[in-house]
């Protein structure tokens, strides 16, 4: 090994995140080279020092805001909206409209919550020039990628005949979740199509527009698609139907 | 077996919810704000939790709620001024002037810290007192696994070049 390749997998050794080969290996390179195990030394020394910055715990104040909204029926409205809900539960004249609209007003937050992070990863996909993990217009190359990335498999369609390549995949996270995101092209316009099992509370389905992005959202054989682009609305609605045909 | 609830699972990583933040957004207020807003989502994504480990997953929340309130934060990397020590835990088995030596070598290291870009920050923190593995932070970061060990590489060299070699005792320069 040369001292490049060592430095190169140091940090990794520092951290135990090296398999045992290259550990061996690194190991067997120290032993020869003083000023490689010098930067071990200082990587060692510099980690004891970083481990002993402040730990900042949460102030109780904080703490006990946190404790109160968990334990609380999961919606937290504001008062017009309550009085919206009441007037209408009152008009309607039933406790089971009180919990229908409750619950509707649920999905209405997730939908606009979800809706929002799909558009910021789309953001944020293409200003870090980071839209794929795996590249390729073959969607047996795509598909099989996810294996043992996710715990379920997404449908990877070519659309290619319609004016849609595929052009690649990569993991995201939505709502906190690894999903995946495959992207789709039609001229210079980046299509990323979000999927994931359809276990949160989301609208069946939704159309909307978020800071100059069109956003498309369905579910369909129990997986949720959000379909985002900077695409005509016209256009994107021509993808979004040939995916749920 | 019946699932575990939010008070179980979620709740009990706050402190680390809110380290994180506070070494994110460098101040106390901002930080309470963020870990606020990003329980408020947890609770509403909490029915969708895949995963076994809930803290990755909370990290991951707080980032992006952080980035979503502080759009301009992310990459930025302002100096602030350097206020409060009173979070340090020295070590007490050194004695008096050993003690006085580590003291001011974790100062020197915390305000090195604390002006790293928020990309070297940020795996710093995650890494070293968080304690979370390479496949962790690149869940929580969004990058690849290759990235958070090159990631890390850089930040502690950065650190080693502002410190210098007084800071880390038996280092020379390279």
């Amino acid at each position: 090994m040369i001292c490049f390749e060592a430095g190169r997998l140091l940090d990794a050794f520092v951290d135990h995140e090296l398999g045992p080969a290259e550990s061996a290996d690194l190991q067997a390179h120290l032993v020869s080279c003083t000023s490689c195990s010098q930067l071990l030394a200082d990587r060692e020394s510099l980690g004891r020092l970083v481990r002993q910055l402040p730990y900042y715990p949460a102030p109780d104040q904080l703490r006990a805001k946190i404790s109160r909204m968990s334990t609380r029926p999961r919606f937290n409205p504001s008062l017009i909206a309550w009085a919206a809900v009441l007037a209408l539960a009152v008009s309607l004249g039933g406790s089971v409209e009180v919990v229908r609209f409750a619950r509707a007003r649920q999905v209405v937050e997730t939908t606009a919550s979800v809706a929002a992070e799909v558009v910021g990863d789309h953001v944020r996909a293409l200003r870090d020039a980071h839209l794929f993990d795996v590249r390729s217009s073959d969607q047996h190359t795509v598909k099989p990628w996810f294996l043992g990335k996710l715990d379920f498999s997404p449908p990877v369609e070519d659309l290619s005949s319609i004016g849609f390549p595929l052009v690649g995949g990569r993991l995201d996270r939505v709502a906190g979740q690894p999903v995946a995101a495959l992207v789709y092209q039609r001229r210079l316009h980046p299509i990323n199509l979000f999927i994931w099992p359809a276990a949160d509370r989301t609208a069946a389905s939704d159309t909307r527009s978020i800071r100059g992005f069109q956003v498309r959202h369905w579910i369909r054989s129990g997986m949720s698609f959000w379909a985002v682009s900077d695409l005509n609305d016209a256009e994107l609605g021509e993808f979004v139907r040939a995916l749920q045909r | 077996m019946p699932r575990q609830t939010f008070e179980e699972v979620v709740l009990p990583h706050l402190d680390a919810a809110f380290n994180y933040a506070r070494w994110l957004t460098r101040s106390d207020a901002d930080a309470e704000d963020v870990v606020q807003d990003a329980y408020v989502r947890a609770l509403r994504f909490f029915p969708s939790l895949r995963s076994d480990d809930a803290r990755p997953w909370l990290f991951t929340i707080v980032r992006n709620t952080w980035y979503g309130r502080f759009p301009h934060a992310m990459g930025a990397n302002q100096p602030t001024v350097y206020d409060d020590m009173k979070h340090d835990r020295p070590d007490d088995s050194l004695d008096p002037e050993a003690l006085v030596m580590q003291q001011q070598a974790v100062e020197k290291v915390q305000r090195a810290v604390r002006e790293l870009p928020t990309d070297f920050r940020e795996v710093t923190i995650l890494r070293e007192l968080e304690g979370l593995s390479y496949k962790e932070i690149a869940a929580v970061v969004g990058i690849p696994i290759g990235t958070v060990m090159s990631r890390l590489a850089r930040a502690r060299e950065r650190l080693q070049a502002i410190l210098g070699p007084s800071a880390t005792p038996m280092g020379e320069p390279s």
